[in-house]
């Protein structure tokens, strides 16, 4: 499904050149739920953001399904984070002004939204346990109920990739379970592959797959 | 509903939201643009009223008017009274109504230095014969001066004089040491004409010291179904060539007048010479000539009590003296409805440079002042365009997001702006209703709301394309 090769990123942090990925190396598999572990520093995040074009690697390649993400246009790029890529982020990443369904829209609104992908919305949100707030705005929602909205958005599409950063970090262990519950039920049901990124590896069952990161590398898998 | 509509339909209402879901700011943005634009449409409401006055004015005088070439009204222009027969010869002249203009100084007692009041003296028996006079149009109380008011002290006043000093019907005006009564209340809706009292001509002449050999114009009435430009053409044959010393120049009257009337009132001596020297300089040709009498020791300037047109006969019954060779200048102007909006269009050319460049600072305020809001905004939201973009929405549908949102904030302040400076204007016009007339007319008020919309979004695009070209991870960083 993915093949990362040699990719280095650096960036600036102010004045200092941060150097995230230090040519690493790995490989992902199609369908099932990948891990990406290691400690804080270790370049996990930056891997996550360079797999969902969030960001450009300083160099190395990334193949997703054949197709180098390096070779994209910015078109590609574009259609790609939206029809392939759901992102479920540590912070839920709602946009305040907006209610659950819309925020579920989001990736669809220049499009414009039809009636049949505004119910197909609902749905998703009566399915994680949202069905009383639909209207609610991520401010009115607790924060197990926004990381719902973000996967009910990441569930919409349909995707290829669900890419998960720290996804129950903000959220008490009942909250946390439930997320993984949904996260495996993607791959289950629609043969998604999700990669998360995660410090907390009480989460980890027999068969998901592991990578851990150390200073940028590949520190076993 | 086709997508493109959807589209653009969604991406609206959802830059709406996010405008209203930040109201302070917003609000504040509206109020800077809102105050640049009711601002714009002050300043140019100024340059519009000027014209709109003038254009209202002088499609109510449809005649054409004879006078001293180079001066800017009436007022300052004196031509011999005895060219009037000739002019009523010339073929589709209807009326010729010979006026004196002077200014009035004292009224009740007050000086009226601003607004100004101006002394309309009539011939009352060719204001009979016209067939159309804005005045007489204008009546609002009581009658319109006739013939039989001839060698009487009445007069007709406009309404906002009689206002001013409180007067009705009947009453008594004491203007410059005369007690006029007032017999009929007119208005013609133009600051221009609303500021007269009109009276016998020879009251006015007395009253300013005009001899009867001169006046200050002649208004002209033509036949009916005659062309005026024709008209006009067969005035200037009439007068073509006709040596410009045998009528009596304004600036050297000005002056005498100026010191007569300093008896009774110094301030207004003082202000009529300013303005006749500087609304109506001498000529290149009336320099030379001055220059040639005061050489002779000779000149008419220089005998107390004489003026260079009251030599000898007056210069209305001397044969007229046509010499060619000396001027090709025509000694009088003939002056269309159309020529008197053009000469006041130029006299407000300068008025609207300098209403230009305040509004042009207005403005740059108003475009600093929305590209540093939009700037703001979009800063502060580096993070929900990462979102954005991390959902797949593409650079140009961020810019486009926040060009709606600009130029909604632009069309909003363009709205609320133009809607406030159109009724400062209603405002401020009924508060001085004899001082000032401002319009906004409709296509500056269009032209607002255009200009404030086109603001908007050039305000906004400068942050627009830096979101814009930011990747996802780096706007969430930032944020």
């Amino acid at each position: 499904m993915i093949e990362v090769t040699g990719v280095v990123k650096t960036y600036l942090r102010g004045s200092t050149e941060v150097r995230a990925l230090r040519g690493l190396t790995c490989h992902i598999p199609p369908a099932a739920l990948t891990f990406i572990v290691g400690p804080s520093g270790s370049g996990k995040s930056s891997l996550l953001y360079l797999l969902g074009a969030l960001d450009r690697p300083s160099s190395g390649e990334i193949v997703v399904q054949g197709r180098s993400l390096s070779q994209f246009d910015r078109r590609e790029r574009d259609l790609y984070r939206r029809d392939q890529v759901g992102f479920v982020f540590q912070n839920f990443n709602l946009l305040s002004n907006l209610n659950a369904v819309d925020n579920v829209l989001v990736p669809y609104l220049p499009q414009g939204v039809s009636r049949e992908r505004r119910s197909e919305a609902e749905d998703l949100l009566r399915h994680v346990g949202l069905g009383d707030r639909l209207d609610h705005r991520p401010s009115q929602l607790s924060g197990g109920e926004q990381q719902r909205v973000a996967i009910a958005r990441a569930l919409l599409k349909r995707p290829l990739l669900i890419l998960a950063d720290e996804p129950t970090g903000e959220l008490d262990s009942e909250s946390g379970a439930e997320v993984y519950r949904y996260l495996r039920g993607l791959r289950d049901e629609q043969g998604s592959t999700v990669v998360v990124v995660t410090h907390d590896q009480s989460h980890i069952q027999p068969g998901d797959n592991v990578l851990t990161l150390r200073d940028g590398r590949l520190a076993g898998a | 509903m086709p997508l493109r509509t959807l589209q653009l339909r969604r991406m609206f209402r959802f830059a709406l939201k996010n405008l209203l879901s930040r109201p302070v700011r917003s609000l504040l943005a509206l109020c800077g643009l809102t105050v640049a634009i009711a601002g714009m449409v002050g300043l140019f409401s100024v340059a519009e009223g000027i014209e709109d006055t003038v254009s209202t004015t002088f499609g109510k005088v449809p005649g054409l008017t004879v006078m001293q070439p180079g001066a800017p009204i009436p007022l300052f222009s004196r031509i011999p009274a005895g060219w009037g027969d000739e002019i009523r010869a010339v073929k589709g002249v209807h009326v010729v109504h010979p006026e004196v203009w002077s200014r009035a100084h004292v009224i009740d007692g007050k000086p009226t230095i601003s607004p100004p009041r101006f002394l309309f003296g009539s011939d009352l028996k060719q204001a009979d014969r016209l067939r159309y006079s804005v005045y007489r149009e204008g009546i609002k109380e009581g009658r319109a001066l006739t013939a039989a008011d001839r060698g009487t002290h009445n007069a007709l006043v406009s309404r906002a004089i009689a206002e001013e000093f409180k007067k009705t019907i009947g009453e008594t005006l004491r203007v410059d040491g005369r007690d006029c009564e007032i017999v009929g209340i007119y208005e013609a809706q133009s600051l221009f004409l609303d500021v007269a009292i009109i009276l016998d001509i020879d009251l006015v002449r007395s009253m300013a010291r005009v001899g009867p050999e001169s006046v200050s114009n002649f208004y002209v009435e033509p036949d009916q179904g005659a062309d005026r430009k024709q008209l006009a053409d067969s005035l200037k044959a009439l007068f073509r060539g006709r040596a410009p010393d045998s009528w009596q120049p304004a600036q050297a009257l000005a002056t005498e007048l100026a010191g007569q009337k300093s008896e009774g009132n110094p301030l207004s001596g003082l202000i009529e010479t300013l303005g006749g020297a500087l609304l109506n300089p001498p000529s290149k040709a009336d320099a030379a000539k001055a220059d040639t009498e005061s050489s002779d020791g000779d000149s008419p300037a220089e005998r107390p009590g004489v003026s260079p047109g009251t030599l000898g006969e007056a210069p209305g019954n001397e044969p007229p003296r046509r010499d060619a060779g000396l001027t090709a200048e025509l000694p009088v102007e003939i002056r269309s409805p159309e020529d008197w909006a053009g000469e006041f269009k130029r006299f407000s050319q300068d008025l609207d440079v300098f209403l230009l460049l305040m509004t042009s600072i207005g403005v740059t305020i108003a475009f600093v002042g929305i590209v540093n809001t939009m700037l703001m905004s979009v800063t502060e939201r580096f993070i929900e365009f990462g979102i954005l973009k991390a959902n797949g929405w593409s650079s140009g549908e961020v810019l486009r997001l926040i060009a709606f949102e600009s130029a909604l904030l632009g069309l909003a302040g363009g709205i609320v702006g133009s809607i406030v400076g159109w009724i400062a204007t209603l405002v401020i016009n009924a508060h001085w209703p004899t001082r000032i007339h401002l319009y906004a007319s409709p296509s500056l008020l269009l032209f607002s709301l255009a200009f404030s919309t086109i603001l908007g979004v050039l305000g906004g695009l400068y942050p627009a394309l830096r979101a814009a070209r930011m990747m996802p991870m780096d706007a969430i960083r930032r944020g």
